[in-house]
Order: structure tokens, then C-alpha cells, then sequence
């Protein structure tokens, strides 16, 4: 069915996903986790789960809650399920916190609340991926995009269920396992599976449909495209045998991660091919915002997944590693969702506040709604923080990395900023704007449930006066 | 067709949607899409859903409908013999309108395939704003307009689209529906 909707919660994904990242940073300015703490301490546990849940899933979610619908032309299964969704999802979240601070003897609790959070979190996941796998597999016959999103949902999965395996043996009820090794070997598997499947694939596959849209760029063909999705596939295999290999007495080394990125990087390379091509054959001439801002992130995943496999083999230690790793979350995933989330967050509250007056009252652009140069502002201090952040990382410098992520959490404070604006309609002239019970709500899309006396819009099924 | 041996009615209760705040059109469009030959849809809504009808008439079904308790709705839409042919391309956009073969020659043709989205769909409201009831448009895209079509919905115009063999054209019709804007 080609008609699409717009999200209801994707706005309220989006605030979570924004408040969580700027919890993350204001903490790692405080000096909490890495590199004042090793990468698999607790410390460091807090900070990395408030990015890849908290920030990164969330924003990917919501995102995905109003895209698939549009990219595979079905209406969005389950939409009632969204909102328990973003509550199981951030109360799972901060419950893992809080599991991860007594862990670290920040509070006193029960180390039981892992394995809860654990519950919560595979709880939330799970309706997210019902929603998403039912309304993908209701397209036949399923796309090539749609089998992205498939095979980062399957490593979604695979990576929360090992989040919930390590909750149990970190809580003390690991014990069923008969004694298989799961930790500390097991994390660099689940992290591999959770960034570079669940965020990094699909970032891939999405960005594939979106970027031909937003440059107007030729469809790149299927036979181009399809290595990215094998080769990504093949890494996260092997990722996920990795987690599987303690159950048979094998222990994956070195060899086995480097292995498992080497081939994720053979389809980044694949993948940042294709895109440098859909910019170069691109018919929009001037750049938007969106696409300006993704180019850094393009930078950081080129970097960071060619040197990341090379640091794993020669064992170059926990410094090299981490700082390759923060480039990848901070500069590529980081970066890419804040500048999409410019796109998305203008369309679709123009969709929704100017949809129903085109051709029947002055309607400004989608990007009128931000306020540029401002906004560009905001993603050069966010970069460039993140760029001397990385630095200070593999220099062993942990002052200044501090120093170096302030600008950072200036810029994402100001993007996040820029988009309660761009939801304000801030930057919109008085004669453009609508009456004032006809406002975008901040966190809630609105978008076929109002009376107005400005036009005549009324739902099909909106019942006559 | 004699609807002697028609299969039992499809029943779509869209309370529970419209109480979610979801637009129930696209379930219906695709409840009745799914339809068999000769199967009536009973419709269960909230309130009396007027403009339904004019949509569901085009598409060759007649409406009856009774109230409920509570302030709801029973409309039963049956398919009238013979006005259920499907599209002669299996590939027409879903809600578009089976009577397009029978519209007249366009009025106004735009191409409309080197704009920005989301400027053909603002093109083709405007264009739509100078139209007459009835008038016919033609416009040629390049991509499926996927948020236009709840928009034409809403005010109540008809449409009927597909890509061209190629699959690089999308070829639009809408025919203005009379909904009168103000």
C-alpha cells in the first residue's frame, strides 16, 4: 500500500535517544569510564551502554519506525507496540546503569537488577523487532533493503540475548552455563554484533535508500549493492560463532575478531565505494545540512574499520582500540544519526504542519525549518571534539580527552537545540505559520488527528460536523 | 456476478485504531483489497463515516449502515455486480481508483520528475487548488509519492498511478474530487 504515515512516537525515540547521548558525554567529560577505568570495567559498561542503547538504538528505532513503512510501501504492523517499546527499552537502560554502579560499588543493590534490566531490555527489543520483521516481511517479495534491516534485527537479537547471558554471570546466576568461558571473551563478539549488525548494517542498508532520495542520485544496481550485504554477513557469522564457540570448548582468539571485522571492513569499503558514487552522480547539486554533516562520519568509518582489524591482530593493545572504537561510535554512528536526524526531524514536522495547507496557504521549505548557518556551526564543534577526542585516546592523554569531548557536548547540546527549534517552527516567518492549536507537539506526531479552521483536511474517516 | 454462494463478510473494527490515534484508511483500503469476489466488508467505526462512502462507491461497492449502541457504527459495503473489475495493470498503486479508464483527457499534464522531493507533491496540491470538480491531471514523477497519496485522500480527490515499463517514470492521474478548500 503506497501510503505512508507518519510515525506517532518517533519524536519521543528521538528526545530519549538525544538525552541519553548527552548523558553519556556530560559523564566521560567528568572522567567516568575510559580511560580512567579499563574497557570492559563497569565504569566504562555505564558509558557504553547509554551510547549503543540509549542513544544509538533508540535513534536508530525511531527512525526505523517511520522509514520502513515509506521504503517497503506497507502500512506499519503492531504501531500500538512502539511506545511499551521506548519504555521497556529506557527502563531497561537505566535499571543496567544502576546494575553496572553496583557492580562498580558506586550503590548498594542487588546485582539482580542485571539480569531485570536484562528482561526489560530483551522485552523492548522484542516488540521492536516484531513491529519491524512483521511489517518487512508483509512486502513480497522482500527487497534487498529489507533484508539489511532483517540481518541487523537477527543481530540485534544475538546481541541482546549475550547481553542477557553476561547479566546472568556477571549477577552471580551464571551458573547453568556448566562452566563455558563466556566472559571476558564474549564482549568484543557482542559489541562487534550490536554496532557493526543492529547499527552498523542497517545504517548501511537505510543509508542505500535514503541518500538516493535525499541527493537525488541514481538507484545504485542490486549486484553493487549485494557484496556489502554478503560480506557484512559473513563477518557478523562469524561474530555471532564467536559468541557460540565456549558452548563447544573452543576458545576464539585474536585471529577470530580480526577475521570477523576484516570482512566487515571488505563491505565497508564496498559500501563507502557506492556512497562516494552517490554523491559524485548526485543531480542536487548544493549539499543540504544532512549530507555536509555525514561526510566527517563517512571519514571516521573509513578510518576506523580499516585500522580496527590490523589493531585486533597485532594485539596493539586496550588505547589503540578503544580510541579506533570511539571513532567508529562517536565520528560514523554518532555522527551520521545527528546529521540524519536534522533531515528527518524537519521533514517530517513539515509533513505534519504543512501537508494539509500546500496549495491552499504559504508553505515554506523542509529546509527553511533549520536554522543554517547555525546548525553547521554546532556539527564542526561536535567533529572537531570528537576528531582531538579520539587523538587524546590513542596518546594515552585522559586529561585531555575530558577537554577534548567539551566541544563535543557543546555541539550535541546545540543539534539537539536546533531541533527543538526546527519542532517550534522557530525559524519560520509569522505569515508561515499555522494557528497556534496547530503546532507540531514536541514529542508526539500528530499527524491525522486535527480539526483546523485553516484548511480543510479532515480524515476520511473523520466523522461530518 | 450472482451472489448466491458469497463467502461470509469481512469484519474490520477500526475503534480500536482511531482510539490509538492511527488513520484507519490505509486498513481498510487494505481489508478491502483483500476481499474475495462477491465478499461484503462490515465495517465497524465510531461514528458515521460519510466521505467512506463516496471512496467505496468509486471502487463499485454500495454502502447500507446502521447505528450501534454506544454512538458506533455497522456500515456494510457490498460489491454491485460487475463494477469490481480489477485494473488492466496488476501494478496500479493500491487505493488508486478502478474508474480512471473512464476519466476524461487531462486537463493540465506536469513533469515533475528533476524536483526535489518534496516539491512535486506541493506542485500537484497547487495545481490541484486551480482545478475544477471532475478535472483531470496527469503528472510525471520520479518516484512513487508515497506521502501525497494520504494527502489526496484527505481532500477527497482520486488517483490512480504506476511506473511506466521502464521503471523509472511514475505516471500519476488524479482526478479532483470537489472537496472545496476554506
Amino acid at each position: 500500500m503506497p501510503m505512508a504515515s507518519l510515525s506517532r512516537w518517533t519524536m519521543s525515540y528521538f528526545a530519549a535517544a538525544l538525552a541519553f547521548l548527552i548523558a553519556a558525554e556530560a559523564l566521560a567529560v567528568a572522567g567516568v569510564g575510559f580511560p580512567a577505568s579499563g574497557l570492559a570495567e563497569p565504569a566504562t559498561l555505564v558509558i557504553v551502554h547509554l551510547v549503543a542503547i540509549g542513544w544509538l538504538s533508540l535513534a536508530m528505532a525511531g527512525a526505523l519506525l517511520q522509514f520502513v513503512p515509506v521504503l517497503v510501501n506497507r502500512p506499519l504492523a503492531f504501531p500500538q507496540l512502539a511506545l511499551p517499546a521506548l519504555v521497556a527499552l529506557a527502563t531497561g537502560l537505566l535499571l543496567l546503569c544502576a546494575g553496572f554502579a553496583a557492580l562498580a560499588g558506586w550503590i548498594e543493590v542487588t546485582l539482580d537488577l542485571l539480569p531485570l534490566a536484562a528482561a526489560a531490555l530483551l522485552a523492548g527489543f522484542a516488540l521492536l523487532g516484531l513491529m519491524l520483521t512483521a511489517t518487512l516481511l508483509s512486502a513480497r517479495p522482500v527487497a534487498l533493503f529489507a533484508r539489511f534491516v532483517l540481518t541487523g534485527l537477527a543481530c540485534l537479537a544475538a546481541t541482546a540475548l549475550s547481553g542477557g547471558t553476561f547479566a546472568l554471570v556477571l549477577s552471580g546466576r551464571g551458573d547453568w552455563l556448566g562452566g563455558a568461558a563466556l566472559l571476558p571473551g564474549g564482549l568484543p563478539f557482542h559489541a562487534v554484533l550490536g554496532f557493526g549488525g543492529w547499527l552498523g548494517l542497517i545504517a548501511f542498508g537505510v543509508s542505500y535508500r535514503l541518500f538516493v532520495m535525499f541527493m537525488m542520485a541514481p538507484e545504485p544496481p542490486a549486484r553493487r549493492v549485494r557484496p556489502v550485504l554478503i560480506g557484512a554477513g559473513l563477518g557478523l557469522g562469524l561474530a555471532a560463532a564467536g559468541l557460540l564457540a565456549p558452548f563447544a570448548g573452543v576458545e576464539p582468539g585474536a585471529g577470530w575478531l580480526a577475521a570477523a571485522l576484516a570482512a566487515l571492513a571488505g563491505a565497508g569499503a564496498c559500501y563507502g565505494r557506492d556512497i562516494l558514487a552517490l554523491y559524485r552522480t548526485r543531480r542536487r547539486k548544493a549539499l543540504e545540512i544532512n549530507m555536509l554533516a555525514s561526510i566527517p562520519a563517512f571519514a571516521a568509518l573509513a578510518a576506523g574499520l580499516a585500522l580496527l582489524p590490523v589493531a585486533i591482530l597485532v594485539d596493539a593493545g586496550e588505547k589503540p582500540i578503544a580510541a579506533l572504537g570511539f571513532l567508529l561510535a562517536f565520528g560514523w554512528l554518532g555522527g551520521l544519526t545527528l546529521a540524519q536526524l536534522v533531515k528527518i526531524v524537519s521533514f517530517v514536522t513539515w509533513l505534519e504542519t504543512y501537508a494539509p495547507r500546500l496549495g491552499r496557504a504559504p508553505a515554506p521549505r523542509v529546509g527553511d525549518l533549520v536554522a543554517m548557518p547555525r546548525t553547521g556551526w554546532w556539527f564542526l564543534a561536535y567533529y572537531g571534539g570528537g576528531a582531538l577526542a579520539a587523538a587524546a585516546l590513542a596518546l594515552d592523554a585522559a586529561q585531555g580527552f575530558r577537554w577534548a569531548l567539551l566541544p563535543g557536548l557543546a555541539g550535541t547540546v546545540g543539534i539537539a537545540a536546533e531541533l527543538v527549534r526546527v519542532r517550534r517552527l522557530s525559524e519560520i516567518k509569522a505569515a508561515e505559520r499555522p494557528a497556534a492549536h496547530d503546532y507540531p507537539l514536541l514529542l508526539l506526531v500528530r499527524a491525522d488527528e486535527r480539526s483546523s479552521a485553516h484548511a480543510d483536511h479532515r480524515s476520511t474517516l473523520a466523522p461530518r460536523a | 456476478m450472482p451472489i448466491t454462494e458469497a463467502p461470509s463478510p469481512r469484519v474490520l473494527d477500526v475503534r480500536p485504531m482511531l482510539r490509538a490515534g492511527e488513520e484507519p484508511f490505509q486498513a481498510i483500503m487494505d481489508a478491502v483489497g483483500a476481499l474475495a469476489p462477491g465478499q461484503t466488508l462490515r465495517l465497524i467505526a465510531p461514528f458515521r463515516p460519510v466521505p467512506l462512502f463516496s471512496v467505496m462507491a468509486n471502487r463499485g461497492f454500495a454502502a447500507s449502515d446502521r447505528p450501534l449502541a454506544d454512538g458506533d457504527w455497522e456500515v456494510t459495503f457490498s460489491p454491485v455486480a460487475g463494477m469490481q473489475e480489477t485494473p488492466e495493470s496488476e501494478d496500479l498503486a493500491v487505493g488508486s481508483s478502478p474508474s480512471a479508464v473512464f476519466w476524461g483527457d487531462p486537463v493540465l499534464e506536469l513533469d515533475l520528475c528533476g524536483l526535489e522531493p518534496p516539491e512535486p507533491m506541493v506542485r500537484i496540491l497547487e495545481a490541484l487548488e486551480t482545478l475544477e470538480p471532475g478535472d483531470v491531471l496527469f503528472a510525471l514523477l520520479a518516484r512513487e509519492p508515497v506521502f501525497l497519496f494520504p494527502e489526496l485522500a484527505k481532500r477527497r480527490h482520486e488517483w490512480a498511478g504506476n511506473f511506466d515499463a521502464s521503471g523509472t517514470d511514475y505516471r500519476l492521474l488524479i482526478r479532483h474530487g470537489g472537496g472545496k478548500g476554506h
